[in-house]
Protein backbone atom coordinates (compact mmCIF):
# COMPACT_ATOMS: atom_id res chain seq x y z
CA UNK A 1 0.00 0.00 0.00
CA UNK A 2 1.60 3.09 -0.98
CA UNK A 3 1.38 6.03 2.08
CA UNK A 4 2.78 9.37 1.66
CA UNK A 5 5.56 9.77 3.99
CA UNK A 6 5.04 11.95 7.48
CA UNK A 7 6.99 14.66 7.89
CA UNK A 8 8.70 14.61 11.66
CA UNK A 9 6.94 18.15 11.58
CA UNK A 10 4.35 17.28 11.30
CA UNK A 11 1.01 17.76 14.05
CA UNK A 12 -1.38 15.30 13.78
CA UNK A 13 -5.11 15.82 15.13
CA UNK A 14 -8.17 14.23 15.34
CA UNK A 15 -10.45 15.00 12.32
CA UNK A 16 -13.05 17.39 11.97
CA UNK A 17 -16.23 15.63 13.76
CA UNK A 18 -13.87 12.90 15.22
CA UNK A 19 -14.19 12.48 19.20
CA UNK A 20 -12.11 9.95 21.33
CA UNK A 21 -14.09 8.20 23.85
CA UNK A 22 -13.89 5.69 26.56
CA UNK A 23 -16.18 2.87 25.85
CA UNK A 24 -16.91 1.43 29.30
CA UNK A 25 -18.30 -1.66 28.30
CA UNK A 26 -14.96 -3.07 26.74
CA UNK A 27 -12.58 -0.53 28.89
CA UNK A 28 -10.87 0.55 25.68
CA UNK A 29 -10.96 3.30 23.80
CA UNK A 30 -12.97 3.87 20.20
CA UNK A 31 -13.05 6.89 17.95
CA UNK A 32 -16.75 8.18 17.17
CA UNK A 33 -17.54 10.09 13.56
CA UNK A 34 -20.85 9.97 11.68
CA UNK A 35 -22.12 6.74 11.16
CA UNK A 36 -19.12 5.17 11.95
CA UNK A 37 -16.94 3.61 15.11
CA UNK A 38 -13.19 2.33 15.37
CA UNK A 39 -11.87 0.11 18.18
CA UNK A 40 -8.59 1.36 19.37
CA UNK A 41 -5.80 -0.69 20.54
CA UNK A 42 -3.77 0.66 23.03
CA UNK A 43 -0.78 1.55 20.74
CA UNK A 44 -3.52 4.02 18.86
CA UNK A 45 -4.85 5.31 22.20
CA UNK A 46 -1.39 6.07 23.33
CA UNK A 47 -0.22 7.52 20.08
CA UNK A 48 -3.84 9.37 19.74
CA UNK A 49 -3.75 10.77 23.52
CA UNK A 50 -0.02 12.48 22.70
CA UNK A 51 -1.88 14.26 19.58
CA UNK A 52 -2.45 17.52 21.41
CA UNK A 53 -0.53 19.94 19.04
CA UNK A 54 2.43 18.26 19.34
CA UNK A 55 5.12 17.36 16.32
CA UNK A 56 5.80 13.66 14.92
CA UNK A 57 8.81 13.88 16.66
CA UNK A 58 7.66 15.30 19.88
CA UNK A 59 5.46 12.69 20.50
CA UNK A 60 7.82 10.04 19.76
CA UNK A 61 10.07 11.19 22.21
CA UNK A 62 7.37 11.38 24.95
CA UNK A 63 6.56 7.78 24.11
CA UNK A 64 10.12 6.55 24.20
CA UNK A 65 10.47 8.07 27.64
CA UNK A 66 7.38 6.34 29.02
CA UNK A 67 7.73 3.37 27.96
CA UNK A 68 11.77 3.14 27.91
CA UNK A 69 11.55 1.85 24.34
CA UNK A 70 13.94 2.14 21.23
CA UNK A 71 12.72 5.11 19.57
CA UNK A 72 13.63 3.82 16.15
CA UNK A 73 11.38 1.47 16.35
CA UNK A 74 8.58 2.98 18.38
CA UNK A 75 9.15 6.02 15.22
CA UNK A 76 7.89 3.46 12.68
CA UNK A 77 5.12 2.27 14.66
CA UNK A 78 3.40 5.83 15.24
CA UNK A 79 4.02 6.14 11.72
CA UNK A 80 2.27 3.22 10.81
CA UNK A 81 -0.25 3.83 13.03
CA UNK A 82 -1.13 7.20 12.09
CA UNK A 83 -0.96 6.32 7.99
CA UNK A 84 -3.31 3.65 9.01
CA UNK A 85 -5.84 6.51 10.68
CA UNK A 86 -5.11 9.22 7.95
CA UNK A 87 -6.01 6.91 5.61
CA UNK A 88 -9.37 6.71 7.02
CA UNK A 89 -9.58 10.11 7.10
CA UNK A 90 -9.86 9.94 11.47
CA UNK A 91 -6.60 12.05 11.77
CA UNK A 92 -5.83 15.28 9.73
CA UNK A 93 -1.85 16.97 9.81
CA UNK A 94 -1.46 20.31 10.72
CA UNK B 1 -28.82 -16.78 22.86
CA UNK B 2 -26.88 -14.15 24.61
CA UNK B 3 -27.21 -10.66 23.41
CA UNK B 4 -24.65 -9.06 22.18
CA UNK B 5 -23.77 -5.06 23.01
CA UNK B 6 -25.73 -2.79 20.68
CA UNK B 7 -24.02 0.25 19.28
CA UNK B 8 -26.05 2.76 17.67
CA UNK B 9 -29.63 3.87 18.73
CA UNK B 10 -31.91 5.52 15.73
CA UNK B 11 -34.37 7.59 17.78
CA UNK B 12 -37.60 8.49 15.63
CA UNK B 13 -38.59 11.05 18.03
CA UNK B 14 -41.73 12.15 15.59
CA UNK B 15 -43.44 11.14 12.82
CA UNK B 16 -44.54 14.48 11.53
CA UNK B 17 -42.29 16.37 8.77
CA UNK B 18 -42.83 19.33 6.19
CA UNK B 19 -41.89 16.76 3.21
CA UNK B 20 -43.86 14.47 1.68
CA UNK B 21 -41.54 12.50 -0.22
CA UNK B 22 -43.00 9.30 -2.30
CA UNK B 23 -39.92 7.04 -1.04
CA UNK B 24 -40.23 7.87 3.13
CA UNK B 25 -39.35 4.45 4.60
CA UNK B 26 -41.92 5.87 7.81
CA UNK B 27 -44.99 3.46 7.87
CA UNK B 28 -47.88 4.48 5.49
CA UNK B 29 -50.51 4.14 7.87
CA UNK B 30 -48.83 5.84 10.53
CA UNK B 31 -51.15 7.05 13.63
CA UNK B 32 -48.73 8.58 15.27
CA UNK B 33 -48.85 12.09 15.49
CA UNK B 34 -49.53 13.62 18.55
CA UNK B 35 -46.51 15.89 20.23
CA UNK B 36 -46.64 15.32 23.73
CA UNK B 37 -47.85 18.69 24.92
CA UNK B 38 -51.09 17.88 23.59
CA UNK B 39 -51.06 14.42 25.73
CA UNK B 40 -54.23 14.80 28.73
CA UNK B 41 -52.87 14.69 31.97
CA UNK B 42 -52.10 11.42 33.17
CA UNK B 43 -53.58 9.98 29.98
CA UNK B 44 -50.51 7.77 29.96
CA UNK B 45 -52.09 6.95 25.74
CA UNK B 46 -49.65 4.43 23.67
CA UNK B 47 -50.43 6.67 20.80
CA UNK B 48 -49.07 9.99 21.79
CA UNK B 49 -45.18 10.84 21.44
CA UNK B 50 -42.82 10.60 23.97
CA UNK B 51 -42.19 13.20 26.55
CA UNK B 52 -38.74 14.84 27.31
CA UNK B 53 -38.24 12.68 30.09
CA UNK B 54 -39.19 9.59 28.78
CA UNK B 55 -36.37 10.25 25.51
CA UNK B 56 -33.98 11.10 28.88
CA UNK B 57 -34.69 7.71 30.46
CA UNK B 58 -33.91 5.82 26.82
CA UNK B 59 -31.06 7.88 26.60
CA UNK B 60 -29.29 6.68 29.34
CA UNK B 61 -30.72 3.40 29.37
CA UNK B 62 -29.22 2.83 25.90
CA UNK B 63 -25.82 4.74 27.26
CA UNK B 64 -25.98 2.17 30.40
CA UNK B 65 -26.40 -0.70 27.40
CA UNK B 66 -23.57 0.09 25.41
CA UNK B 67 -25.04 2.31 22.35
CA UNK B 68 -21.84 4.68 21.81
CA UNK B 69 -24.33 6.83 18.76
CA UNK B 70 -27.42 8.00 18.81
CA UNK B 71 -28.98 9.03 15.28
CA UNK B 72 -31.87 11.90 15.95
CA UNK B 73 -34.13 11.03 13.11
CA UNK B 74 -38.34 10.92 12.16
CA UNK B 75 -40.21 12.38 10.42
CA UNK B 76 -38.66 16.21 10.55
CA UNK B 77 -36.79 16.08 14.07
CA UNK B 78 -36.83 19.79 14.40
CA UNK B 79 -40.70 19.15 14.27
CA UNK B 80 -39.96 18.38 18.32
CA UNK B 81 -39.31 21.35 20.20
CA UNK B 82 -37.36 19.84 22.74
CA UNK B 83 -34.67 18.09 20.08
CA UNK B 84 -31.72 20.63 22.45
CA UNK B 85 -32.25 19.38 25.07
CA UNK B 86 -32.71 15.64 24.11
CA UNK B 87 -29.43 16.58 22.42
CA UNK B 88 -27.87 17.51 25.48
CA UNK B 89 -28.84 14.58 27.10
CA UNK B 90 -27.42 12.71 24.47
CA UNK B 91 -24.03 14.47 25.11
CA UNK B 92 -23.85 14.00 28.73
CA UNK B 93 -24.58 9.92 28.40
CA UNK B 94 -21.43 10.64 25.96
CA UNK B 95 -23.16 9.53 23.21
CA UNK B 96 -21.42 10.58 18.98
CA UNK B 97 -24.79 12.73 18.64
CA UNK B 98 -26.27 12.92 14.95
CA UNK B 99 -29.30 15.04 13.52
CA UNK B 100 -30.48 13.61 10.37
CA UNK B 101 -32.87 16.18 8.97
CA UNK B 102 -34.30 18.03 5.82
CA UNK B 103 -33.48 21.03 7.41
CA UNK B 104 -36.88 22.54 7.22
CA UNK B 105 -36.98 24.67 10.64
CA UNK B 106 -33.45 24.85 11.36
CA UNK B 107 -33.09 28.91 12.47
CA UNK B 108 -29.54 30.87 12.50
CA UNK B 109 -29.85 30.22 15.95
CA UNK B 110 -30.96 27.37 16.95
CA UNK B 111 -27.98 25.26 14.81
CA UNK B 112 -25.81 27.12 16.91
CA UNK B 113 -27.80 26.08 20.15
CA UNK B 114 -27.64 22.72 19.15
CA UNK B 115 -23.87 22.89 18.27
CA UNK B 116 -23.15 24.18 21.78
CA UNK B 117 -25.56 21.23 23.40
CA UNK B 118 -23.24 18.97 21.73
CA UNK B 119 -24.40 18.18 18.36
CA UNK B 120 -21.52 16.26 17.25
CA UNK B 121 -22.81 16.10 12.69
CA UNK B 122 -25.92 16.69 10.51
CA UNK B 123 -27.10 14.77 8.39
CA UNK B 124 -29.14 16.87 5.53
CA UNK B 125 -31.11 15.46 3.25
CA UNK B 126 -31.48 17.29 -0.31
CA UNK B 127 -34.24 15.98 -3.41
CA UNK B 128 -31.79 16.21 -6.32
CA UNK B 129 -29.58 19.25 -7.23
CA UNK B 130 -31.67 21.72 -8.42
CA UNK B 131 -34.91 23.19 -7.10
CA UNK B 132 -37.64 22.50 -9.62
CA UNK B 133 -36.94 17.88 -9.65
CA UNK B 134 -36.26 18.79 -5.87
CA UNK B 135 -39.67 20.38 -5.05
CA UNK B 136 -41.24 18.04 -7.05
CA UNK B 137 -39.71 15.31 -5.63
CA UNK B 138 -40.90 16.76 -1.57
CA UNK B 139 -43.91 17.74 -2.67
CA UNK B 140 -43.28 21.17 -1.49
CA UNK B 141 -40.93 24.23 -1.84
CA UNK B 142 -37.70 23.39 0.14
CA UNK B 143 -34.96 22.68 -2.16
CA UNK B 144 -33.80 26.74 -1.45
CA UNK B 145 -34.33 26.46 1.97
CA UNK B 146 -32.09 23.53 1.98
CA UNK B 147 -29.27 25.23 0.30
CA UNK B 148 -29.52 28.39 2.86
CA UNK B 149 -29.70 25.39 6.41
CA UNK B 150 -26.31 23.98 4.39
CA UNK B 151 -24.13 27.57 4.38
CA UNK B 152 -25.66 27.96 8.55
CA UNK B 153 -24.53 24.73 9.45
CA UNK B 154 -21.05 25.33 7.61
CA UNK B 155 -21.13 28.77 9.25
CA UNK B 156 -21.14 27.28 12.83
CA UNK B 157 -19.05 24.24 12.27
CA UNK B 158 -20.85 21.62 11.91
CA UNK B 159 -19.46 18.80 10.37
CA UNK B 160 -21.95 18.15 7.42
CA UNK B 161 -23.07 15.02 5.38
CA UNK B 162 -25.38 15.19 2.26
CA UNK B 163 -27.94 12.70 2.22
CA UNK B 164 -29.75 11.89 -1.29
CA UNK B 165 -32.34 9.16 -1.83
CA UNK B 166 -31.18 7.75 -5.54
CA UNK B 167 -34.39 6.98 -7.82
CA UNK B 168 -35.60 6.73 -11.16
CA UNK B 169 -36.38 10.08 -11.45
CA UNK B 170 -33.06 11.62 -9.79
CA UNK B 171 -30.45 9.18 -10.33
CA UNK B 172 -29.64 10.68 -13.95
CA UNK B 173 -28.21 13.60 -12.20
CA UNK B 174 -25.58 12.05 -9.85
CA UNK B 175 -23.16 13.61 -10.74
CA UNK B 176 -24.56 17.03 -10.49
CA UNK B 177 -25.38 16.06 -6.64
CA UNK B 178 -21.93 15.07 -6.08
CA UNK B 179 -20.76 18.86 -8.19
CA UNK B 180 -23.39 19.94 -5.07
CA UNK B 181 -21.70 18.22 -2.57
CA UNK B 182 -18.77 20.01 -3.20
CA UNK B 183 -20.06 23.41 -3.79
CA UNK B 184 -22.04 23.53 -0.23
CA UNK B 185 -18.23 22.36 1.13
CA UNK B 186 -19.86 18.95 2.82
CA UNK B 187 -17.12 16.75 4.17
CA UNK B 188 -19.29 13.12 3.15
CA UNK B 189 -22.19 12.26 0.69
CA UNK B 190 -24.87 9.61 0.90
CA UNK B 191 -25.98 8.58 -2.67
CA UNK B 192 -28.28 5.88 -1.75
CA UNK B 193 -30.52 4.12 -3.82
CA UNK B 194 -34.08 3.86 -2.49
CA UNK B 195 -34.83 0.65 -0.17
CA UNK B 196 -38.55 -0.32 -0.92
CA UNK B 197 -40.03 -0.30 2.35
CA UNK B 198 -42.99 2.09 3.86
CA UNK B 199 -44.11 4.96 1.33
CA UNK B 200 -41.51 3.67 -1.14
CA UNK B 201 -42.99 0.03 -1.17
CA UNK B 202 -46.17 1.47 -2.16
CA UNK B 203 -44.22 3.61 -5.11
CA UNK B 204 -41.86 0.95 -6.24
CA UNK B 205 -43.12 1.05 -10.25
CA UNK B 206 -42.78 5.21 -9.87
CA UNK B 207 -38.98 5.12 -7.88
CA UNK B 208 -37.78 1.44 -9.75
CA UNK B 209 -34.70 2.80 -11.75
CA UNK B 210 -34.11 0.71 -15.09
CA UNK B 211 -31.19 -1.34 -15.49
CA UNK B 212 -29.46 0.53 -17.80
CA UNK B 213 -29.83 4.11 -15.09
CA UNK B 214 -28.29 1.47 -12.57
CA UNK B 215 -25.15 0.68 -14.64
CA UNK B 216 -24.65 4.45 -15.43
CA UNK B 217 -24.78 5.31 -11.92
CA UNK B 218 -22.46 3.17 -10.54
CA UNK B 219 -19.67 3.69 -12.97
CA UNK B 220 -20.51 7.37 -12.13
CA UNK B 221 -20.32 6.76 -8.31
CA UNK B 222 -17.00 4.58 -8.58
CA UNK B 223 -15.19 7.43 -10.46
CA UNK B 224 -16.04 10.02 -9.06
CA UNK B 225 -14.51 8.37 -5.17
CA UNK B 226 -11.24 7.52 -6.74
CA UNK B 227 -11.42 11.47 -8.36
CA UNK B 228 -12.45 12.87 -5.14
CA UNK B 229 -10.79 10.35 -2.88
CA UNK B 230 -9.21 12.68 0.90
CA UNK B 231 -11.59 15.04 -0.66
CA UNK B 232 -15.42 14.14 0.00
CA UNK B 233 -16.13 10.51 1.48
CA UNK B 234 -18.90 9.05 -1.17
CA UNK B 235 -20.98 6.47 0.44
CA UNK B 236 -22.62 5.15 -3.19
CA UNK B 237 -25.28 2.46 -1.53
CA UNK B 238 -26.58 -0.51 -4.38
CA UNK B 239 -30.21 -0.57 -5.08
CA UNK B 240 -30.21 -4.01 -3.84
CA UNK B 241 -33.35 -5.38 -6.16
CA UNK B 242 -30.55 -5.28 -9.13
CA UNK B 243 -27.92 -7.27 -6.56
CA UNK B 244 -27.41 -10.97 -6.72
CA UNK B 245 -26.67 -11.29 -3.08
CA UNK B 246 -29.07 -9.66 -0.31
CA UNK B 247 -27.45 -6.38 1.48
CA UNK B 248 -26.55 -7.70 5.73
CA UNK B 249 -29.30 -6.03 6.67
CA UNK B 250 -28.41 -4.12 10.28
CA UNK B 251 -25.34 -6.42 10.29
CA UNK B 252 -27.87 -8.94 11.74
CA UNK B 253 -30.92 -8.77 13.68
CA UNK B 254 -30.08 -7.42 17.11
CA UNK B 255 -27.13 -7.37 16.94
CA UNK B 256 -25.47 -3.71 16.76
CA UNK B 257 -28.69 -1.36 16.02
CA UNK B 258 -31.70 -0.57 17.77
CA UNK B 259 -34.59 1.84 16.72
CA UNK B 260 -37.42 3.69 19.01
CA UNK B 261 -40.03 5.46 17.48
CA UNK B 262 -42.19 7.81 18.64
CA UNK B 263 -44.24 6.29 20.77
CA UNK B 264 -41.77 4.43 22.25
CA UNK B 265 -41.67 1.10 20.41
CA UNK B 266 -38.56 -0.40 20.68
CA UNK B 267 -37.58 -2.14 17.18
CA UNK B 268 -34.70 -4.45 15.60
CA UNK B 269 -35.04 -2.19 12.31
CA UNK B 270 -37.22 0.89 12.12
CA UNK B 271 -39.15 -0.55 8.92
CA UNK B 272 -39.92 -3.60 10.98
CA UNK B 273 -43.30 -2.69 12.40
CA UNK B 274 -44.93 -2.12 9.64
CA UNK B 275 -43.79 -4.73 7.35
CA UNK B 276 -43.50 -7.51 9.83
CA UNK B 277 -46.98 -7.36 11.40
CA UNK B 278 -47.17 -10.59 13.11
CA UNK B 279 -43.85 -9.66 15.52
CA UNK B 280 -44.89 -7.72 18.61
CA UNK B 281 -42.71 -4.60 19.90
CA UNK B 282 -42.34 -3.91 23.23
CA UNK B 283 -42.92 -0.42 24.43
CA UNK B 284 -40.48 1.55 26.72
CA UNK B 285 -43.53 2.64 28.91
CA UNK B 286 -43.68 -0.40 29.81
CA UNK B 287 -40.40 -2.53 30.15
CA UNK B 288 -36.84 -1.41 30.14
CA UNK B 289 -34.59 -1.13 27.34
CA UNK B 290 -32.05 -3.46 28.69
CA UNK B 291 -34.58 -6.26 29.18
CA UNK B 292 -36.02 -5.46 25.26
CA UNK B 293 -33.00 -5.94 23.82
CA UNK B 294 -31.72 -8.63 25.93
CA UNK B 295 -35.26 -10.74 26.41
CA UNK B 296 -37.71 -9.62 23.92
CA UNK B 297 -38.87 -12.06 21.21
CA UNK B 298 -38.96 -9.32 19.01
CA UNK B 299 -35.04 -8.97 19.25
CA UNK B 300 -34.48 -12.95 19.50
CA UNK B 301 -36.55 -14.13 17.09
CA UNK B 302 -34.36 -13.52 14.09
CA UNK B 303 -30.88 -13.25 16.29
CA UNK B 304 -28.43 -15.39 15.36
CA UNK B 305 -28.46 -18.25 12.77
CA UNK B 306 -30.62 -20.99 14.58
CA UNK B 307 -33.56 -19.02 12.85
CA UNK B 308 -32.41 -19.30 9.75
CA UNK B 309 -34.04 -21.76 6.73
CA UNK B 310 -32.55 -23.55 3.89
CA UNK B 311 -30.67 -22.06 1.42
CA UNK B 312 -29.34 -19.35 4.69
CA UNK B 313 -28.74 -22.28 7.06
CA UNK B 314 -26.07 -24.24 4.82
CA UNK B 315 -24.83 -21.57 3.27
CA UNK B 316 -21.25 -20.39 4.09
CA UNK B 317 -22.47 -16.44 3.18
CA UNK B 318 -24.72 -16.60 6.56
CA UNK B 319 -22.13 -15.22 8.62
CA UNK B 320 -21.97 -12.31 5.86
CA UNK B 321 -25.05 -11.66 5.24
CA UNK B 322 -27.10 -12.67 7.47
CA UNK B 323 -29.66 -13.27 5.23
CA UNK B 324 -30.56 -10.26 4.17
CA UNK B 325 -33.41 -8.10 5.07
CA UNK B 326 -36.40 -9.64 7.25
CA UNK B 327 -38.80 -6.80 6.34
CA UNK B 328 -38.03 -7.45 2.88
CA UNK B 329 -38.61 -11.29 3.13
CA UNK B 330 -41.60 -10.45 4.56
CA UNK B 331 -42.92 -7.95 1.81
CA UNK B 332 -41.93 -9.91 -0.69
CA UNK B 333 -42.88 -13.26 0.53
CA UNK B 334 -45.01 -12.76 3.33
CA UNK B 335 -42.79 -14.52 5.60
CA UNK B 336 -40.31 -12.54 7.36
CA UNK B 337 -38.15 -15.97 8.05
CA UNK B 338 -37.53 -16.59 4.22
CA UNK B 339 -34.22 -15.66 2.60
CA UNK B 340 -34.38 -12.19 1.15
CA UNK B 341 -35.65 -12.92 -2.22
CA UNK B 342 -32.92 -10.58 -3.41
CA UNK B 343 -30.26 -13.60 -3.24
CA UNK B 344 -29.79 -15.32 -6.21
CA UNK B 345 -30.33 -18.72 -4.12
CA UNK B 346 -33.94 -17.81 -2.76
CA UNK B 347 -36.70 -20.08 -4.23
CA UNK B 348 -38.83 -16.76 -4.46
CA UNK B 349 -35.94 -14.91 -6.39
CA UNK B 350 -38.11 -14.49 -9.34
CA UNK B 351 -40.79 -12.61 -7.60
CA UNK B 352 -37.76 -10.07 -7.61
CA UNK B 353 -37.18 -10.45 -11.05
CA UNK B 354 -40.76 -10.27 -12.44
CA UNK B 355 -40.77 -6.40 -10.98
CA UNK B 356 -37.52 -5.83 -12.62
CA UNK B 357 -38.68 -7.33 -15.75
CA UNK B 358 -41.92 -5.33 -15.56
CA UNK B 359 -39.57 -1.87 -15.02
CA UNK B 360 -37.17 -2.37 -17.54
CA UNK B 361 -39.61 -4.09 -20.87
CA UNK B 362 -42.20 -0.57 -19.61
CA UNK B 363 -42.37 1.92 -22.15
CA UNK B 364 -42.82 5.93 -21.53
CA UNK B 365 -43.48 7.33 -18.39
CA UNK B 366 -43.00 5.54 -15.17
CA UNK B 367 -46.58 6.02 -13.16
CA UNK B 368 -47.37 8.79 -10.61
CA UNK B 369 -46.57 8.16 -7.44
CA UNK B 370 -48.63 8.68 -4.27
CA UNK B 371 -47.23 11.52 -1.96
CA UNK B 372 -46.63 10.48 1.74
CA UNK B 373 -49.01 12.09 4.26
CA UNK B 374 -48.65 13.03 7.82
CA UNK B 375 -49.96 10.81 10.64
CA UNK B 376 -53.36 11.70 11.12
CA UNK B 377 -54.28 13.55 14.30
CA UNK B 378 -55.65 11.01 17.01
CA UNK B 379 -58.72 12.80 18.89
CA UNK B 380 -57.71 13.71 22.30
CA UNK B 381 -59.51 11.59 24.63
CA UNK B 382 -60.52 13.27 28.36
Amino acid sequence: MRTTAISDLARPSLAKGVRLQFDSTTGESVLLYPEGIVELNETAHEILSHCDGRTLVEIVYELAKEYEADSNALAADVRDTLSDLRRRKLIEFK
Amino acid sequence: MTAPRPYALLAEITHRCPLHCPYCSNPVAASLCEAPRRRPQGGGSSNAELTTEEWRRVIREAAALGVLQIGFSGGEPLARRDLVELIRAAREAKLYTNLITSGIGLADDRVRVMRDAGLDSIQLSFQSDEASLADEIAGTRAHERKLAVAAKIRAAGIPLSLNFVIHRHNIDRLTQMIELTKALGAERVELANVQFYGWAFRNRAALLPTREQVDRARDIATAAKARLAGKIDIFYVLPDYYGTRPKPCLNGWGQRYLTVNPVGDVLPCPTASSAIPDLRFENIRTRDLDWIWRESESFNRFRGTEWMPEPCRSCPQKEIDFGGCRCQAALLTGNAANTDPVCEFSPNRSRVDAVLCHINSSTGHAPDWTYRTNPTALPVSV
